[in-house]
């Protein structure tokens, strides 16, 4: 009884009772302590009562839509949310993300996909702060030292490039909206700009990237935003 | 002469008396008297050709009266020596009115023929131009034309719109009151002339005439001539056919439209019933795999050996995989067929593009590689990125799959000045040239082997995005062997 209490809890979120037998199939329990809800509403009930550890969203909800049920939790907790969507929807999971979600998969997706996000968004929560030196194949980002090195080799990085890849390491793993960068690395002001961001992104990417066309380490998620892959 | 009204005509029957009597009076000298009645006699006939019958018998009798009066002994008095005289004076008036009345019923056929002449050119011309006019406004535009030609008159015609009239055409410079449209919607309604000569709203300056066909009132004309008075009931008459062509007119173009449209709707019909053939049969084939691998699974999983699983698993899953892919190129078809997809354009990568093409299309790849060449410095291209991307890995997708496992594919991208230039190339068989066109068409399949075929959805969606996007797609046949698809977007 003891070790299950010291569980994760993550609390699905999702009408189907196809998907919600699946997930429940797949998180097992010898790894995480499962907790359903079918609508919006139960959604924001179980929350509070179970405060779980992880909350896995579908947004198309009968009840109420699901960003809103992410603006309500954010009201109150910073438990990590990942939003379920389906494809084509790239609008909603900006809105998503822009609410206060932390990452999103795109249905259908693959268990090894969803376990990795699982992980990845327990590891953040738990962590108290962020590593100084993040380290990736052949990236070094040491954020004490202000130094990027590729294979070993220093990259000049401009004091832009810099904090980009500063905010992308931060959030390891996260997702970031075009939105989120532009307002933390230029300000408000450069919402509706995103091409400088987009002519910083392809730089940065010249400069750590060994195939820009390949990106290994800042990974585009399409119609929403960029991603720095972890290790 | 014509066109000449009321008192006029008598006026000019009593100059030509005059002169009658001047030319007597000039030649008296050389003749007798009795002679003279040819000369008044003359006067009556060019009176009867000229100004018709009742000028003529007016001709006729002031002749008798000037012949008397002027030339009958004794002169300048009325009274008469001869007696003789009287069968003269008889004489001249009734062979006057005779001949008058004759040749007035001459001119007045002669002027019916003309006039019907007139009306039966001014109903071909309508006809003419009605027959010719394939749709609505060139029906309405012949009818103005015509009828200000032909009767010199301005125009309006209001055909039904839903409950209402809509004016559809009117001749310039014609102003219309409230007062037409209220008189046009009584024509309207009660199916009745109504204005200028009809017994309602009979002052009005227009004549209001319903186009009626069959059945139904389809709208009203209205004209206003040049001159006053009520129109005469042979101009009645025909206004009248001429509203029944314009009304039949009107009906044919209806008609034809009508058929037009079910014509559209059976061909669509057509389309969508092998459309749905295609669907069902596309959508069928990985469940068909998909359940038979889990069913067996289900059934005899203990029996079957760990590759046999491992297969049977392996084909579940790419089936599943082949199908979302599926199901995704149909959601697009249709959000672009119902032209519901908003492109989210914004100034993007090009290799950010490429690269998420790639990611995207790996997991196919197994092996095979693909050679990207993209310069540095490229512009910023306006697009949507998510679409776009949609678009490379489609006809990346056809690349794997319609080429050898050996043969190489090449994505490279470069810049024109005012337009970006994306092509991939591969060294497949190629495309037979008649087909270049056709392989963007919905549904459209390269026949191959075995079972490689895609949905024939792919290339053609990436034609519709491409075209959203205000650029061009199109596929050729390398010389050296292979399809290269090329791919230009505007890049500004």
């Amino acid at each position: 009884m003891e070790s299950k209490t010291a569980l994760p809890r993550i609390l699905v979120v999702d009408d189907e009772p196809a998907i919600q037998r699946f997930l429940r199939t797949v998180l097992s329990p010898e790894e995480f302590s499962v907790h359903l809800a079918g609508d919006g509403h139960s959604a924001l009930a179980a929350t509070a009562a179970v405060k779980p550890d992880i909350v896995l969203l579908d947004l198309g909800l009968p009840d109420m839509d699901g960003v809103e049920v992410i603006r309500r939790i954010r009201e109150w907790s910073s438990v990590p949310i990942i939003v379920l969507s389906v494809r084509e929807r790239e609008d909603d999971k900006v809105a998503a993300l822009d609410a206060g979600a932390d990452d999103y998969l795109t249905k259908p997706f693959g268990v090894a996909e969803l376990m990795a996000r699982i992980r990845a968004s327990l590891r953040r929560s738990l962590q108290e702060a962020p590593e100084p030196v993040y380290r990736i194949e052949e990236l070094e980002v040491d954020l004490g030292l202000r130094r990027v090195t590729v294979a070993g080799q220093e990259v000049q990085l401009t004091p832009t490039e810099y904090d980009l890849l500063r905010l992308l390491v931060v959030h390891g793993g996260k997702v970031l909206t075009h939105g989120q960068i532009l307002k933390q690395i230029w300000g408000a002001a450069y919402l509706e700009q995103p091409h400088v961001l987009r002519v910083n992104i392809s730089n940065l990417r010249r400069k750590i990237e060994k195939d820009p066309s390949r990106p290994r380490y800042i990974i585009t998620e399409l119609g929403v935003g960029y991603r720095l892959r972890l290790a | 002469m014509k066109g000449m009204r009321g008192i006029s005509v008598y006026l000019a029957s009593i100059g030509l008396v005059i002169a009658a009597s001047l030319t007597c009076q000039a030649i008296r000298p050389f003749i007798n008297p009795t002679d003279m009645v040819m000369v008044y006699l003359l006067a009556v006939v060019l009176a009867a050709i000229t100004l018709g019958l009742r000028p003529a018998v007016l001709a006729a009798f002031l002749g008798v009266l000037a012949f008397d009066f002027f030339f009958v002994p004794p002169r300048f008095s009325f009274s008469i020596a001869d007696t003789q005289y009287l069968i003269t004076f008889i004489g001249l008036f009734i062979v006057g009115v005779v001949i008058g009345s004759l040749v007035a019923k001459v001119r007045e056929r002669s002027e019916a023929l003309q006039e019907r002449e007139t009306e039966t050119l001014s109903l071909y011309h309508l006809t003419r131009d009605l027959v010719v006019a394939a749709d609505m406004p060139a029906v309405f535009l012949a009818a103005r034309r015509n009828l200000e030609e032909s009767l010199k008159a301005k125009v309006a015609i209001w055909v039904r719109s839903g409950d209402g009239l809509a004016l559809v055409a009117v001749s310039e410079n014609l102003c219309l009151e409230d007062e037409e449209e209220r008189i046009a919607h009584w024509s309207f309604q009660s199916r009745r002339g109504a204005g200028n000569g009809t017994e309602s709203f009979s002052s009005s300056g227009f004549t209001f005439l319903p186009l009626s066909a069959l059945a139904n009132t389809l709208g009203v004309l209205a004209l206003r001539r040049g001159y006053a008075g009520p129109p005469s009931s042979r101009l009645r008459r025909l206004l009248e056919v001429f509203a029944g062509q314009i009304a039949m007119a009107i009906e044919r173009v209806h008609l034809v439209e009508q058929a037009e449209q079910a014509q559209i709707l059976q061909a669509r019909e057509g389309l969508e019933r092998a459309l749905l053939n295609s669907i069902s049969h596309d959508l069928r084939t990985p469940l068909v795999s998909i359940s038979g691998a889990l069913g067996s699974l289900l059934e005899q999983g203990e029996t079957l050996g760990e590759d046999a699983r491992r297969i049977l698993l392996v084909t579940a899953w790419e089936e599943a995989g082949r199908l979302n892919r599926f199901v995704g190129n149909l959601l697009d078809m249709t959000r672009l067929e119902a032209g519901a997809i908003k492109l989210n354009k914004e100034a993007n990568d090009v290799q950010d593009l490429v690269g998420c093409a790639l990611a995207a299309i790996e997991p196919r790849m197994g092996a095979r590689t693909i050679d990207v060449r993209i310069p540095d410095g490229l512009p910023l291209i306006l697009m949507d990125m998510a679409l776009m991307t949609q678009v490379l890995v489609n006809v990346l997708d056809n690349a794997l799959k319609y080429s050898s496992p050996d043969g190489s594919i090449t994505l490279s991208a470069r810049d024109d000045g005012s337009m970006l230039t994306m092509e991939i190339a591969d060294q497949g068989p190629g495309v037979p040239e008649a087909d270049l066109q056709r392989i963007f068409d919905k549904f459209y399949r390269i026949p191959v082997p075995e079972g490689t075929g895609g949905t024939g959805l792919g290339l053609t969606i990436c034609k519709g995005i491409v075209e959203a996007h205000g650029g061009v797609i199109r596929a050729e046949n390398r010389t050296d062997g292979g399809l290269r698809v090329v791919i230009r977007l505007p890049a500004v």
